[in-house]
């Protein structure tokens, strides 16, 4: 059997939730904080999965039910409080479209920026990457060189979405982003991702569009009140999504 | 990996500071009118008052860069967690970059102003010495010992969003509380235990040593400083250990 790539065991996920709404010094004295403000709020009970190299999974659910923090927690940008969570893979650092574009900046400082925060930057081959992501992106030199506080919300997606995959990474993961942009560059989104995958990379995509998730995984999972409801083929995953809206 | 940090740093760095000019007319001068003005302020108010003083101009400016280059840093770290949650939250890139990053740009700025005001400290009468070297470890010293202020500053805003407003009033106070605009002669000997408490107290010694006096620093002030420096570190670390886990929370 193959070695999986991603393996979560028992994980259980929680946020710190103030229990009594003390989000500033006043309040901790006022409201008496100094009895445990904190409590923790659990978004994932002991989730357990294995992603194999190369699959493609679909992430449903509905809204809070700890899809984006599912995606978190494999990133490593959330530790989980119970269980373990092993990656043995490089991973694209996407979940939110658009984090980290800052708006004063022009577009080829954002995506200088954008590469060394991904660990992606290297001196010699940043121009041939500025390059390649202002062709996928299909903005012009003239208009990467605005600041993006000029762009459209459309250019920013462009932007965004053309600088996370512009290198190939192994794992890649997709937080609801295929809605951005015009019918144009979803399709060549959608055919980049594909590209992707069939480069060997791993998938992990975040939708709330049954149709979206059936065309580009094979396998779906849905979560519901923080644990895995369905874990099948991304058909079986759908079926079981749109039930839950009966 | 090494090269990588150092590339994010650099790009971070870059950023604050592309951020905190890019759109000024003055752009850098900036940093050299805030202490000019406050000098010349300063020297107009208080020259009089402080007749005492040998060369009070000199006294004032090396005491004022000081003290932009920490209230600045403060001010920028203990929001950087804040600033910077869209990344945090979507990065798995080490949260303590963001604060790096955010001292290396003030860090950058004040060296830069130093260079400017090392001309006017001269023009003013500073005596050039090989002593004058001893004020590098002390920016060293300085720095680290802001940076994990800061950090602290920035770690607790994250759950207590007035860490910030009171820091914002707290700050004028410290201001007036550090022998900056006066010299410590005129506090009476037994408030003099109150003020040796304010960490920045005995760094104001040693840097006056240097850029004032022109002498070496002294002995029992620098071991004073390192300790502080050793106590607000250990402080720093703990408090950042402590509630970084829960900053995506609270974000």
């Amino acid at each position: 059997m193959k070695e999986p790539v991603i393996e979560l065991k028992d994980v259980t996920v929680s946020y710190l939730h103030n229990k009594r709404g003390i989000y500033s010094v006043k309040d901790f004295i006022l409201k008496g904080g100094l009895f445990s403000p904190f409590e923790h709020k659990t978004v994932l009970h002991n989730i357990n999965l294995s992603i194999f190299k190369g699959e493609s999974v679909g992430v449903m659910g509905r809204n809070g039910e700890g899809k984006s923090t599912l995606l978190r927690t494999i990133a490593g940008i959330i530790v989980p409080d119970k269980g373990t969570c092993r990656v043995s893979i490089e991973i694209s650092p996407l979940l939110a479209l658009g984090a980290g574009i800052e708006l004063e900046l022009t577009g080829i400082e954002n995506i200088k920026i954008f590469m060394a925060l991904s660990g992606n930057y290297q001196k010699a081959t940043i121009n041939s990457l500025i390059e390649k992501v202002a062709a996928f992106s299909e903005l012009s030199l003239e208009q990467l060189k605005m600041p993006a506080k000029m762009y459209s919300t459309g250019m920013l997606s462009r932007l965004a979405f053309s600088s996370v995959t512009v290198v190939q990474p192994e794992l890649l993961l997709i937080d609801e982003v295929l809605s951005v942009g015009d019918q144009g560059f979803q399709a060549k989104c959608r055919h980049r991702i594909n590209e992707i995958q069939k480069a060997g990379a791993t998938v992990l995509f975040v939708s709330h569009s049954p149709e979206q998730v059936m065309e580009i995984c094979e396998r779906g999972i849905c979560l519901e009140n923080g644990t895995v409801y369905c874990d099948g083929t991304s058909e079986e995953a759908a079926t079981a999504y749109s039930k839950l809206f009966n | 990996m090494k090269t990588k940090n150092t590339y994010l740093l650099y790009f971070l760095v870059y950023k604050n500071l592309q951020l905190k000019y890019k759109h000024s007319l003055l752009g850098f001068v900036w940093s050299f009118l805030h202490p000019l003005l406050y000098l010349l302020i300063f020297n107009f108010v208080f020259s009089k008052a402080f007749s005492n003083i040998e060369n009070y101009p000199l006294f004032v400016l090396s005491g004022l860069i000081f003290w932009i280059y920490f209230s600045a840093s403060a001010n920028q770290l203990c929001q950087t967690f804040i600033r910077n949650s869209h990344l945090i939250k979507s990065l798995n890139v080490k949260k303590m970059f963001y604060a790096l990053s955010e001292q290396g740009a003030e860090l950058f700025n004040f060296l830069i102003g130093l260079l400017a005001f090392a001309i006017l400290m001269f023009f003013l009468g500073m005596k050039i010495t090989w002593n004058l070297f001893y004020i590098f470890p002390i920016i060293i010293l300085f720095t680290f010992f802001t940076f994990c202020f800061g950090v602290i500053l920035g770690s607790l805003n994250v759950f207590f969003r007035d860490i910030g407003i009171l820091w914002n009033t707290l700050n004028p106070a410290l201001f007036y509380l550090t022998p900056i605009a006066y010299s410590i002669e005129i506090v009476p000997k037994k408030f003099m235990f109150f003020f040796k408490l304010n960490p920045l107290y005995h760094f104001y010694y040693i840097m006056r040593n240097v850029l004032y006096q022109g002498q070496p620093p002294e002995i029992r002030y620098t071991l004073y400083c390192l300790a502080i420096c050793a106590i607000t570190f250990v402080l720093a670390l703990f408090i950042y250990r402590k509630t970084r886990n829960g900053f995506i929370s609270n974000l």
